[in-house]
């Protein structure tokens, strides 16, 4: 760094507090406030004045089986949507990498879907999946299925909120990978071609282990972004039938607006933040495995 | 090389089976906002003039007013969308710059005793005196910063942290389920107003926690873009003796142009498209379109030429935004934000 840089130093305060404080009074301080909510209990409706409970909201919480059940829901889809969005978004950026023909055309109808609001998606996905009057329980009767009920049974209505997430999400992987390839250097393809090494195994020995700590990110965000999912569910099923699709931001979500425990959903959304704290630490754990396994 | 013409082949026809995949639901809710009721109610159809006669009654009937207020929901998430992007993309480029030119040195232990004295201080507080919950909170942040700020002065043993530590940091924010800071936003939200701040559902509410929202992604992006920036433009200015400030303004911002745009771009969609904090911050004058949209799914039931109409509205926008960063993405730019 220059003298005259170490002279006006001073400034890099003016141009970062700024940020730093909305950051740390929006997005972090009402937590402490929260955390201190989930050892009481406190409720809206009745009106009944804060009592400290110690850690008996979070024990309530976790010995409910609609807990374990919202987590499982979550990590269900989570893992559904997020395989196939690595794969498919991963070849469809293979593909538009090696120029395939009419790649411009792909392009925005590609990046489209991440673009939208989920709400809307979900929206869309209730008129494409409706048992009458939907286009794919048509498309079904074409080929001779029985019309499905996709959206109030577990299994079917579970399916479809992967299929819709992985409709809006794997533009993004594809987007991300697409700038990964197009930033490995070309000169190490050039010579596996010239050695007539195959194009199988120039992906799995080149291409892929290249790839691989941009991969780990990509699936990274994807899990993390994942495991909020709320909005496609809240409009589609609602987190039924019963409670069969409940996610967690759902579960909480219900606890807290419709029956206004406020301690209890604080807990909840603490222990939330653990679950997401396990499942990335093991995920990165496993993933630093296997990238070293091929370094 | 018929092998390579096997693979491009089956590259197109995964390239085109996707196509189909993508578009179909966007034809299908674009060819829906026409339809007649009859052509909705009577089974699936497909092509316009061809299985039905288009019309532009459902379009009509959603800016008469008849079918709820859409114009209210369009006008607030515009401007809480606009301002909270522009303000999230200004801060955070500010912070993007300082950590791109400057170095910081954080030390651990001096953040370790801000959270233990903000925690502790606001526990105490809570427990032992009858303050309102943001008094307490304002009075445990005066006391809790400047302490940090004094202790990072001071020569404390234990590891420092750098800049790419204050980037984490920034980014980490995403990983918190949204869920947890927007019950606790809203329950702060409840006390302020208790003490003559109205918050929920107002515009300053809104911005405010769509500002912080985006500051994430605009700090982690924009640090990427300025980097590309040369620094030999910005040397020759201050040896010109001109001060940061300028140089930031008139060399550092219009040289970050695509950047700036990109990223406006990216955080633009997010907040337009937010559901969570809009479901629980609103409650009537500031309703964003995400809760209009949901809120159509009950309300209509199967009237899905409305409910097409309010999902186009709010696609819109969004085409756009594809449009522009589509044309980036050929250009490469965004290849670099990803190192």
């Amino acid at each position: 760094m220059t003298a005259s840089a170490e002279r006006q130093d001073g400034i890099k305060h003016l141009f970062i507090w700024p940020a730093f404080l909305i950051v740390l009074v929006v997005s972090l301080f009402p937590l402490i406030y929260a955390l201190t909510v989930s050892f009481q209990t406190v409720r809206i409706v009745p009106p009944t004045p804060p009592r400290f409970v110690g850690l008996d909201n979070y024990a309530q919480i976790a010995s409910s089986a609609r807990f374990w059940g919202a987590i499982g829901t979550t990590a269900l889809i989570t893992f559904l949507s997020v395989s196939a969005q690595y794969v498919l978004g991963f070849l469809l950026a293979l593909a538009l990498h090696h120029n395939v023909p009419g790649a411009s055309l792909y392009r925005v109808t590609f990046l489209l879907p991440m673009f939208l609001a989920p709400v809307g998606v979900a929206l869309i996905a209730r008129m494409v999946f409706h048992p009458y009057l939907g286009p794919v329980n048509d498309a079904m009767a074409g080929l001779g299925f029985a019309y499905m009920p996709f959206l109030t049974e577990k299994w079917p209505a579970i399916m479809v909120l992967a299929v819709i997430d992985t409709w809006q999400w794997t533009p993004f992987v594809t987007l991300l990978m697409l700038a990964g390839l197009q930033g490995l250097p070309q000169e190490v393809f050039e010579a596996a071609r010239v050695d007539n090494i195959g194009a199988w195994r120039r992906f799995w020995g080149i291409t892929f282990p290249m790839l691989l700590p941009l991969s780990v990110a990509v699936i990274f965000i994807r899990l993390i972004e994942g495991f909020k999912i709320i909005d496609t569910v809240f409009v589609l099923t609602g987190g039924g039938p019963g409670t069969a699709t409940e996610t967690l931001t759902l579960f909480a979500y219900n606890e807290g607006f419709k029956k206004f425990n406020l301690g209890l959903t604080s807990a909840l959304s603490f222990l939330f933040l653990i679950v997401v704290i396990v499942f990335g630490t093991v995920y990165l754990a496993a993933a630093q495995r296997l990238t070293r396994r091929y370094a | 090389m018929t092998e390579n013409r096997g693979l491009r082949r089956m590259g197109l026809l995964l390239c085109l089976v996707w196509l189909f995949f993508a578009a179909f639901p966007l034809y299908w809710v674009l060819v829906t906002a026409f339809k007649p009721p009859l052509a909705v109610s009577q089974g699936p159809t497909y092509i316009p003039f061809v299985d039905f006669q288009p019309t532009l009654q459902a379009f009509r009937d959603a800016f008469a007013g008849l079918r709820g207020d859409f114009i209210g929901p369009i006008v607030s998430s515009i401007l809480v969308s606009v301002t909270a992007t522009v303000l999230s993309v200004f801060l955070g480029t500010m912070a993007a710059y300082a950590l791109v030119r400057f170095t910081f040195r954080i030390r651990l232990l001096a953040g370790v005793a801000f959270a233990v004295i903000s925690i502790g201080g606001f526990i105490l507080l809570d427990a032992l005196t009858a303050l309102r919950v943001p008094h307490a909170l304002l009075i445990v942040l005066v006391t809790a910063l400047p302490v940090a700020v004094w202790l990072n002065g001071r020569a404390l043993p234990g590891p420092v942290l750098g800049n790419d530590d204050v980037t984490f940091w920034f980014v980490s924010q995403r990983i918190f389920p949204p869920i947890v800071s927007a019950f606790a936003i809203y329950l702060l939200y409840a006390q302020m107003g208790k003490i003559g701040l109205p918050l929920l559902d107002t515009f300053g509410g809104m911005v405010i926690v769509y500002t912080a929202f985006g500051l994430p992604f605009a700090v982690w992006l924009m640090r990427d873009f300025l980097t590309t920036v040369p620094l030999e433009v910005e040397e020759a200015a201050m040896v010109d003796n001109i001060g940061r400030m300028r140089i930031f303004f008139q060399i550092v911002l219009p040289m970050a142009m695509p950047g700036l745009i990109a990223t406006s771009m990216i955080v633009l969609a997010f907040v337009w498209n937010e559901f969570l904090f809009a479901l629980l911050l609103t409650t009537g004058d500031w309703q964003t379109l995400p809760i209009l949209l949901a809120g159509q799914n009950s309300s209509r039931g199967d009237e899905w030429w409305a409910i097409s109409v309010a999902a186009l509205i709010s696609i819109g926008p969004m085409v756009l935004v594809a449009a522009i960063l589509g044309r980036m993405m050929r250009s490469g730019l965004l290849s670099g934000s990803i190192k």
